[in-house]
């Protein structure tokens, strides 16, 4: 424990030593003149910046040349999120990017990423998608996962510091993507870091801690009621009841732990409030030659569970990580320039022995009367179906670490030919990077006991299977990517002509673990032209090719075209409406593909491989039973896969008013995507294989954002509002459906996605109506079951009675953001909303309780008391109870487990103080900040049973409180 | 100068980085295909007994194997432990329809599966110069080919006992692309067919007893092939599908068609395995399941050495948890004559209601676990109160019997331990069996008849009487030889799948579930016990549509030439 923090002040303190070092190596404290350039950044923190040259794809361009749709975020927006990615930074700040949170913690890779076969090694687990860090939340572009660039580099790192993010763009329309080639359908979100900047050397330090709170957690039953509702359920099940009154009265009064016992697990195992830590130093600086920027970054989150001071090691789930960023950019001479970056990160995690999820799992499941924590005599308690104590399992199963270190290394060179054609240079790239991931495992399991007082005496009988400490090493992952890029570009004014083209090769490489390596490849041209920044037009094509298709059909054509049109910069406005900065309309439209995530390992080939197919594959030979491995045909082989396609069309207008105080930005968007992989609707089981995905669906999605932002200043105060706002529709135009009799089982012509299910139509109120009902198969229903429409009156509830129970109507999510500052103090908050949206809550532990866990009757939740008694027949909100395990008539999809999923968030809210410059001036510092930062500080959801985003059973949503210092030299 | 120098310099980096190297191979060689399975020049087939061993692998098991549950707790023989609804009990009330089939008991997929592997071995495996000889000279691919189509031909079995007539399939191995939307044949070409692989196949199997049964005993032998065709005819001749079709006229569900013939046809197919004097009955009964290598067993499943039966079906209320999930019924109790071989309704078979257990046929008690039994060195508990009856969510018994066949001897163990589990698809009795019933339908009730019974009843050790009749009423009709039988059958053959399908093939299953199931409610007053019979299940069957199982609906709306069984 207290080595931990050791560590983390011999950190914080090596970070200043190191900070004043630089800052004694460096110029002069400046003059108060010299200083009017901090002063003046401090003033605009909060503003939302506005640069003249904007990140695209490979490179950066002038703003008001972009045709395409792009919205962007920068540093200050990101860094007052408390989190250990940006991607939580995200929700609510760009239009058309829709998010979704799944777990409140990491999900850590400890499992072998490849099978380890005892006659042949090791076999990849083949077709791996691309190993991301981000395993808390999802993301959609416009209906489609992005593809991740950081710094011009095609890869999934969600983990940089915010404070290191110049800014995080969202590249949406097709023309501005296209440079991907097979990989253009998705979108692209693009993370540019803070690169080197001369100037005499500028330090920033920042130290920032927090607490983490766990929201949203079900609210189990105490165990006298717990036990009232288990004898209903049984008798409803006509089933003898399980508890009389003595028990009843023991287990609230709770006289007799050791026999009636009443845990609440919740409080047993996790604990309020968990922190989380951050520090932050970054040095920047450097003359006309060469500059350089470093920056370090520890981060300390803490898990919600509950630790023993007993352990010398930490049990709790827990990530450490450290970064390092450095950059160096030097001009070799007047025409060659430089830039190294190199990228480091090591992650060590640990978890309980039990694993996280295994242990949340079991949270849920395990009843308030199965087991006392301990018994009288010290045990851990158990009983011979639950096997294991849930906290025993917490603190005393040991602990599971995972390790990884990434090393990522860039090369930029630029050579400038202007010597020979002005505005001619040659680019070229290179990027190397490794990822491994492995594990140690340290559990360890100890036995449970059961007491039972027969005759006077008391017994203990173990249960379980006690299991000695582990000392297993797991490799998870490896992973090599190498991706170089070459470019010759070209970029000139003639007049009031512009013209900028660029001719592009690349070729990426990945190695996942023994997979062989993927090698996707481009060729690609783009021209722009603009006449007086008035007209613009601009073209694209890209030659893409992958390794993993059929020889000979590896490489497709792709192309992209946009135009755009500033009437404010004609003549008849300009000058006559001062007041109207930008009018601009512009198109984009594109031919993109999406191929080289789902290509498939070489499913082309019609293959054998040995013991992973159907049944395993092993057979034992003769008496002495001695196992023998099998071969097995593969799925059928495809021989035509091919990328999917799409066609592309945005449309948009850009908005500037009053000197660019207002902005408007408005974007319309029609997506087409064609030769989706499917399986096919005539998938006959005749065959006897299992059939290969095709490409056969076609899907539409269309929609538009609008983003408004006003940023105004009166004297002191500064002040911004910026509101986005989304909608998005999509469409299965074309899916190979197989033959449906009646017109609501179709899925054709449905949104994507859409849930099909029973039209759930109230409860059965009585035996007769019940008796008289169409039911499922083979099930009698009673009172207080779900009664569900027979939609073709077959008098039987059965799949043609599944009609869409999902909403039809289009998404629509939002965000607000609204900041002040005045005189160094800085306030600003975000709300974050999705509307239209439904939630299916059918995770049973909590919606129906007593589920079947091993042989006994799960836990209960507070939901259930909202259940159908004959007497609350007409105010129930849930069926009627039932411990059956086996019951599955209303657990069946049905719109009553379809909940109203739309909801509202404060997702942010900072206040941050600048301390004034005179103090400030005095200690030579440039600028000292003490902020506090909160996230999910509050949530409205229209159904508030469960969290709208992360699911019942899944590491908790958090609320962060967050405060800290930011130091600036 | 010095720039254009850099400028190459640049320029070679960069094209050296994006030139591509040969480090790795073009394809990835660990998934092979074809020519590499079915190997021109591997004298030792290596890859090719390895995909046929894949073939064995999805052979079915038969414990526990309908949602934990053995098939046989769906007939009137036995019902599940678990509380509410199971496989078994959804396939006992009828509580399924070609859109909700029961996923364990609907093998149309896998069984295709199955089918086309051992299309790909038999279409294949004539490349393989494979050396190695059987003792009569020929090489071993020629049995292993027979082998593959032996399975295939058992999966047809498997699929026509449920379904009627199904699309055979041939030789052929479909790709994508290729026609799929095969029609169904008609019952009699899909005997026709396996009877015909059947013959086709024998003389190229394994002779029995197998050489080296340590490496080979599980494999396909002669005998198996003989004992496929004499089920196979069996079925074929039997009421279901001879003379009683479902749907008359309707060639997909059965013949159109009585014909005696087909008795003689399955009575000849049992009686040549029989003739082969190959295999013989084992001496002790219970030993016929956990013993493996017996003279009376001609195919199996590999089942391991584990406790996985005991643990799933014993008692429970032992320390060794154990699950108790297959309950036999009072009816299959009431099914075991005395152990004069008297049926208990007999006046003159000393049976008491009283005490139900005492003087009964030896293999009621190496069947089935009753209150008072030994276990695991205790007397067994299933009186109302007792140690081994259920309380709570836990399955336990819920006729107060639990199933005892096919475990170890664990009467006066003190836990259990690994015992040979293998399945047995085919074992003697059922030959001698089959013979019994179809030579009675064709013959009437001879000598041979009568010896199969007085056979098994002398090694059940029921006793011969005075008359060395094992209790068997002497001069009996067909009529009553038939029911004989049946009964016979049905006690000897208990919970090995095969009552589930006797009563559908004998067309009386509408009969059979047509009544209540029993158990035993048993009350101990001061340490008497009064014997209650109660009601524990009602079946329901719908006929005649339920005598066959519906094609699953997905198969029928995408394949245009598919037809569905009569009713579904």
């Amino acid at each position: 424990m207290a080595y931990r923090y050791i560590q983390q002040y011999i950190f914080i303190l090596s970070c200043l030593m190191l900070s004043f070092y630089v800052k004694a190596q460096g110029q002069q404290p400046a003059t108060p003149g010299g200083d009017t350039s901090a002063l003046v950044l401090r003033t605009r923190d909060i503003f939302i910046p506005s640069p003249q040259r904007i990140p695209v794809l490979y490179g950066e361009v002038s703003r008001k040349s972009i045709v395409g749709s792009i919205a962007t975020v920068y540093t200050n927006q990101l860094s007052a999120t408390p989190a250990t990615l940006y991607a939580y930074a995200l929700p609510g700040r760009l239009a058309g990017l829709y998010t979704q949170q799944t777990s409140g913690f990491r999900n850590p890779g400890t499992g072998n990423n490849f099978d380890v076969d005892i006659f042949v090694g090791n076999i990849p687990k083949s077709g791996a998608m691309e190993p991301s860090d981000n395993t808390e939340m999802n993301l959609w572009l416009r209906g489609q996962v992005p593809v991740t660039i950081v710094d011009g580099v095609q890869r999934d790192v969600f983990s940089i510091d915010p404070e290191n993010i110049e800014s995080i763009s969202v590249l949406k329309d097709g023309l501005s993507t296209i440079l991907l080639g097979q990989r253009s359908s998705r979108g692209v979100l693009l993370v540019t870091t803070k690169r080197a900047r001369p100037g005499k050397p500028r330090l920033s330090f920042t130290a920032q801690t927090g607490i983490q709170q766990s929201l949203s957690l079900p609210k189990p039953l105490p165990a006298w009621e717990y036990a009232y509702l288990l004898n209903e359920a049984l008798q409803n099940d006509g089933k003898a009841p399980l508890y009389k009154e003595a028990d009843f009265l023991a287990f609230r009064d709770q006289t007799s732990p050791a026999t009636h016992p009443d845990v609440n697990w919740y409080d047993a195992i996790l604990r309020n409030n968990a922190p989380l830590s951050r520090y932050n130093l970054n040095i920047n600086g450097g003359g006309n030659v060469a500059r350089y920027s470093v920056s370090l970054n520890y981060t300390d989150q803490q898990g919600i569970f509950k630790t023993s001071s007993a352990n010398t090691y930490n049990t709790n789930a827990r990530l450490k990580r450290y970064l390092i960023n450095t950059d160096v950019n030097i001009d070799v001479s007047r025409n060659l320039n430089v830039g190294m970056q190199i990228f480091g990160r090591l992650q060590e995690g640990t978890q309980p022995g039990a694993g996280i999820n295994s242990l949340l799992s079991d949270l849920l499941a395990t009843p308030s009367v199965a087991y006392p924590i301990h018994n009288p005599n010290g045990s851990w308690g158990g009983t011979n179906n639950l096997t294991t104590n849930l906290l025993s399992q917490t603190i005393n199963s040991g602990y599971i670490q995972d390790n990884s270190k990434d090393v990522m290394a860039n090369i930029d060179l630029r050579y400038d030919m202007g010597d020979w054609l002005p505005g001619l240079s040659v680019k070229g790239k290179g990027n190397l990077s490794i990822q491994s991931s492995n594990a140690f495992d340290r559990s360890k399991r100890e036995l449970v006991y059961r007491m039972t007082v027969a005759q006077g005496d008391t017994a203990y009988t173990k249960y379980g299977q006690a299991i000695t400490q582990k000392n297993d090493f797991i490799t998870v992952f490896n992973a090599q990517y190498f991706f170089g890029q070459l470019s010759l570009n070209y970029d000139r004014q003639f007049g009031l002509h512009g013209i900028s083209a660029v001719v592009l090769a690349d070729r990426r490489q990945t190695i996942y673990n023994y997979d062989l390596p993927g090698k996707s490849t481009n060729l690609s041209a783009k021209v722009a032209y603009n006449y007086a920044d008035k007209y613009f037009i601009e073209g694209a094509l890209n030659r893409s090719g992958f390794n993993r298709y059929m020889p000979g059909k590896q490489y497709g054509t792709f192309f992209a075209g946009g135009i755009g049109w500033d009437m404010a910069q004609e003549h008849f406005i300009k000058g006559k409406a001062n007041w109207l900065n930008q009018l601009k309309l512009r198109a984009t439209y594109a031919h993109t593909g999406n191929g080289i995530d789902n290509s498939g390992y070489y499913i082309w080939r019609q293959d054998f491989s040995e013991n992973n197919g159907i049944g395993g594959g092993i057979y034992e030979q003769g008496t002495a039973r001695s196992p023998a491995s099998g071969f097995q045909e593969n799925g059928l082989a495809n021989v035509n896969i091919s990328w999917e396609t799409a066609r592309k069309l945005d449309v948009g207008i850009d908005v500037s008013l009053f000197d660019n105080q207002l902005q408007i930005t408005g974007d319309y968007y029609h997506d087409r995507y064609a030769d989706l992989l499917q399986i096919r609707g005539k998938s006959i089981a005749l065959s006897g294989a299992s059939y290969p995905p095709e490409n056969i669906g076609v899907n539409l999605y269309y929609g538009g954002e609008l983003t408004l932002t006003y940023q105004g200043r009166m004297n002191d105060l500064n002040y911004f509002i910026t509101a986005n706002g989304s909608i998005e529709q999509s469409k299965v135009l074309f899916m190979d459906e197989q033959r449906r009799d009646y017109d609501w089982n179709k899925r054709t012509g449905m949104p994507v996605g859409m849930r099909f299910g029973y039209i759930a139509d109230g409860f059965f109120q009585s035996a007769e109506e019940a008796a008289g009902s169409a039911t499922i198969a083979g099930y009698k229903p009673i009172p207080g079951d779900i009664k569900y429409k027979d939609l073709n009156g077959d008098g039987t509830i059965n799949q043609f009675d599944e009609a869409p129970i999902g909403t039809f109507k289009p998404r629509i999510y939002y965000g607000i953001s609204a900041g002040i500052s005045w005189k160094g103090f800085e306030l600003s908050a975000m709300l974050q909303g999705v509307a239209n949206r439904t939630n299916y809550v059918a995770n049973f532990a909590t919606e129906m309780g007593f589920q079947f866990v091993n042989f006994t009757y799960g836990q209960a939740y507070e939901q259930i008391t909202g259940r159908w008694t004959p007497e609350t027949a007409n105010t129930a909100t849930y069926p009627r109870l039932t411990a059956d395990a086996n019951h599955n008539y209303n657990k069946a999809s049905s719109s009553f487990w379809v909940r109203n999923g739309s909801y509202v968030r404060l997702k942010n809210l900072n206040i941050a103080y600048n301390l004034p410059y005179a103090w400030m001036h005095r200690l030579r510092l440039a600028n000292v900040k003490v902020f506090a930062n909160a996230q999910n500080l509050f949530t409205h959801a229209a159904y508030d049973f469960v969290d709208p985003e992360v699911g019942v059973g899944a590491y908790p949503i958090q609320r962060v409180l967050n405060t800290g210092i930011n130091i600036k030299f | 100068m010095k720039q254009s120098r850099m400028m190459f310099l640049l320029a070679g980096c960069l094209i050296s980085l994006l030139a591509c190297r040969k480090d790795y191979e073009a394809i990835p060689l660990e998934k092979v295909t074809i020519e590499y399975v079915f190997d021109k020049d591997d004298s030792l087939g290596t890859y090719a007994n390895k995909f046929l061993n894949s073939i064995y692998s999805k052979l079915p098991g038969g414990y526990n194997r309908v949602g934990g549950d053995l098939l046989d707790a769906a007939s009137d023989d036995a019902i599940s432990g678990l509380s509410g609804t199971s496989g078994v009990s959804q396939l006992a009330t009828g509580a399924f329809t070609p859109y909700a089939t029961i996923g364990d008991e609907t093998p149309w997929g896998n069984a295709y599966a199955a089918i086309r592997a051992a299309s790909i071995f038999v279409s294949n495996i004539d490349v393989s110069p494979v050396k190695e000889k059987l003792p009569n000279g020929s090489s071993i691919r020629y049995a292993w080919k027979a082998e593959a189509r032996f399975i295939r031909a058992l999966f047809y079995f498997e699929l026509l006992k449920r379904y009627g007539g199904i699309p055979l399939m041939g030789d052929k191995v479909r790709e994508l692309g290729d026609d799929v939307q095969v029609p169904r044949s008609s019952f009699a070409d899909c005997v026709q067919y396996i009877v015909g692989e059947c013959d086709a196949i024998k003389d190229s199997l394994r002779p029995n007893p197998v050489v080296a049964p340590e490496l080979n005993s599980h494999r396909v032998t002669r005998g198996a092939a003989l004992a496929l065709k004499a089920r196979v005819l069996l079925y074929a001749a039997s009421p279901l599908f001879n003379g009683q079709n479902i749907e008359p006229g309707n060639v997909l569900t059965g013949y159109t068609s009585y014909d005696k013939e087909r008795w003689k046809l399955a009575a000849d197919a049992a009686r040549d395995l029989i003739n082969e004097n190959t295999f013989s009955l084992l001496p002790n009964f219970k030993h016929i399941f956990t013993t493996q290598q017996n003279s009376e067993v001609i195919f199996f499943r590999q089942g391991g050495n584990n406790t996985t039966i005991e643990t799933t079906n014993g008692p429970i209320g032992f320390a060794q948890v154990a699950r108790g999930r297959t309950n036999p019924t009072q009816e299959l109790v009431d099914a075991f004559p005395t152990d004069a071989g008297l049926p208990i309704t007999d006046p003159l078979s000393g049976y008491n209601s009283n005490d139900p257990y005492a003087h009964r046929d030896p293999r009621l008690a190496m069947s089935v676990l009753y209150n008072g039994a030994r276990w695991l060195n205790t007397e067994i508990q299933t009186f109302q109160g007792g140690q081994h009856i259920s309380s709570g969510a836990e399955p336990g018994t819920k006729t107060a019997y639990y199933m005892r066949k096919f475990m170890g001897d664990f009467e006066n163990a003190a836990q259990y331990s690994n015992i040979s589990h293998d399945w047995i698809f085919f074992r003697y009795t059922e030959v001698l069996l089959n013979f019994a019933e179809a030579e009675n339908e064709y013959s009437g009730p001879t000598a041979a008849v009568y010896q199969v019974l007085k056979d098994l009843r002398s090694r059940a050790g029921i006793t011969a009487g005075d008359n060395g009749m094992y209790g068997l009423k002497e001069g009996m009709s067909t009529e009553e030889m038939r029911n004989t039988i049946r009964h016979e059958r049905r006690i000897e053959l208990a919970f090995e799948e095969h009552r589930f399908w006797d009563i559908r093939r004998w067309k009386i299953a509408a009969q059979v579930y047509g009544k209540p199931l029993h158990g035993m409610s048993i009350l101990k007053e001061a340490a008497v016990f009064n014997y209650n019979i109660v009601e524990v299940f009602k079946p329901v069957f719908t006929a005649p549509r339920m005598y066959l199982y519906p094609i699953p609906y997905d198969e029928v709306v995408k394949n245009d030439n598919m037809r569905q069984n009569p009713g579904w």
